[in-house]
């Protein structure tokens, strides 16, 4: 498995559900039943961002500086 | 390589110099966050002259202070009520408390938010993972599901991988016994103490024999003995079930876990944490295996009240030899040794109790519960040993007597004052243990 390549598509899959879900989030203000699922959401997005984006370098686009 | 084998196929196999990139990258990204969102870590960093740029490498982050439990009460004394203001985020983000068991003084509150909380799963969806457990598995969970943190987190991490969860919350421990035998659960998790204590309330008081039950693997938490071999070999017999131990503690997370290659140690989960040995003597980091020490641990990625550079006083060593698993996280021999609280000099010896705990458990005859009481008599330091002979080994109390004498003498080079109890007459503990009393600070 080349696994550096396959990282790398796996996050910008990851990324792309990120801006999703915060897109969603944004236009939930009123919509707590959105809302809060969509905190759910994010912080399941956040444990692929760990088990994936992390492990790429630093300068690579994954590696915001979210907490 | 078979993908299966691991939860994360990539992380738990890298090399070492990859981990060690990625645990850097990610201490800077934690330390800035605390430094930018929380006043007490900011004032700590800031009295050390330590800006989140300062941080470049390894050498840079063994000057970042340490923190210890002692320095958390009183900041649990200031706004934000209850937690104070090493809090990180709004209080309305928080979504979960916790608490320590307060074993070594006032109990410190844990703020979680939902993102930690899906975190504490991950870290241990890691651990159960590396156990054999599968979305297969059914798990019984024998625990009081109150503010303590370890096996509502286990609960979660197993709900995670996909097993079925049965709470075995307020049951006593008879109808517990009743609700395996109704389930036949292939799994469960409970302290040490607390599997033997059902072993024997089954064997015992019920006429049942645990090891017919079904139960094939049981992960340990909150006590070291699922790390002491005497007494893992005890729940081993009598669950007839392979027993795993994993680390973790409230403030840290679940940071280590046994594989089921059992190589005497435990894997440090390192793409999540960064475990730094430090020797008690000089303060200076241990790399090389086989040289105890004191764990500094941060956790990479808990945000609502971080935790870094966390003095655990847990004593730990590096392994000689990697394990057979393929895992590249490196394993800590034996577990956790003890804490450096608990090891204490007695007539100029170090004692640690889980040398104790090995002897005792090693020594047929012995039911599972000791006592140990550390006192002065005049100038001299007396230990008591308070044990209780299983029914039916009564006529063998000179043999048990002579063979732990000898034990101890040989494990932990101290005389003992032996005091045999009738069995069931010492307490049973339900969750931690407290088997190890020092009464001499009283004088």
């Amino acid at each position: 498995m080349d696994t550096k390549l396959n990282l790398e598509e796996l996050n910008e899959k990851i990324i792309a559900m990120k801006s999703a879900a915060i897109e969603l989030k944004k236009m939930a203000n009123s919509f707590p039943a959105m809302e809060r699922n969509l905190v759910r959401i994010l912080a399941s997005i956040k444990m692929l961002e760990l088990n994936v984006s992390d492990l790429l370098p630093q300068n690579s686009p994954a590696s915001s500086s979210r907490t | 390589m078979n993908h299966q084998q691991y939860w994360n196929p990539v992380l738990e196999t890298l090399p070492q110099e990859e981990i060690r990139r990625i645990q850097l990258q990610k201490f800077r990204r934690i330390f800035k966050w605390a430094y930018e969102n929380s006043r007490f870590h900011r004032r700590l960093y800031q009295e050390a002259g330590i800006k989140p740029e300062d941080i470049r490498s390894f050498d840079d982050i063994r000057h970042v202070p340490t923190v210890e439990k002692s320095m958390m009460r009183p900041i649990q004394r200031k706004d934000p009520f209850p937690y104070g203001d090493a809090l990180c985020v709004p209080l309305e983000d928080v979504t979960e408390f916790r608490q320590t068991s307060g074993t070594t003084g006032q109990p410190v509150y844990q703020p979680d938010t939902w993102a930690d909380w899906e975190w504490w799963a991950e870290c241990w969806a890691y651990i159960l993972w590396a156990q054999g457990y599968r979305p297969t598995d059914r798990v019984f969970i024998p625990f009081g599901y109150n503010v303590f943190v370890a096996f509502w987190a286990g609960h979660y991490g197993a709900e995670k991988i996909g097993c079925e969860v049965v709470p075995g919350g307020v049951l006593d421990t008879k109808a517990r016994i009743l609700k395996i035998q109704e389930l036949r659960p292939t799994a469960m998790m409970a302290t040490p103490t607390y599997v033997l204590g059902m072993a024997d309330t089954a064997r015992n008081k019920m006429g049942l024999d645990p090891s017919k039950m079904n139960i094939n693997k049981i992960t340990c938490a909150g006590e070291p003995g699922a790390s002491i071999p005497s007494t893992k070999r005890r729940m081993e017999e009598a669950w007839g079930a392979k027993v795993y131990d994993h680390a973790g503690a409230t403030e840290i997370g679940a940071w280590s876990y046994e594989c089921t290659a059992q190589s005497g140690g435990l894997h440090v989960n390192e793409g999540f944490f960064l475990v730094e040995i430090i020797d008690l003597d000089t303060g200076q980091p241990i790399e090389e295996p086989g040289r105890q020490g004191k764990m500094v641990i941060t956790a990479l990625d808990r945000i609502a009240q971080p935790c870094i550079r966390f003095d655990s006083k847990d004593i730990i060593q590096w392994a000689e030899e990697p394990c057979e698993c393929g895992r590249t996280f490196r394993l800590i021999k034996g577990g956790v040794i003890g804490r450096a609280d608990d090891i204490t000099k007695v007539k100029g010896v170090l004692l640690a109790p889980s040398a104790i705990e090995e002897v005792v458990r090693s020594i047929k005859g012995l039911s599972d519960e000791y006592e140990v009481i550390v006192d002065k008599k005049g100038d001299v330091d007396q230990i008591t040993l308070k044990i209780e002979l299983l029914p039916g080994y009564e006529a063998e109390r000179e043999r048990v007597e002579a063979e732990l004498k000898d034990q101890l003498r040989v494990k932990t080079n101290l005389g003992y004052r032996l005091e045999f109890h009738e069995y069931g007459s010492l307490p049973r503990y339900e969750v931690k243990a407290r088997r190890f009393k020092d009464l001499r600070k009283m004088h």
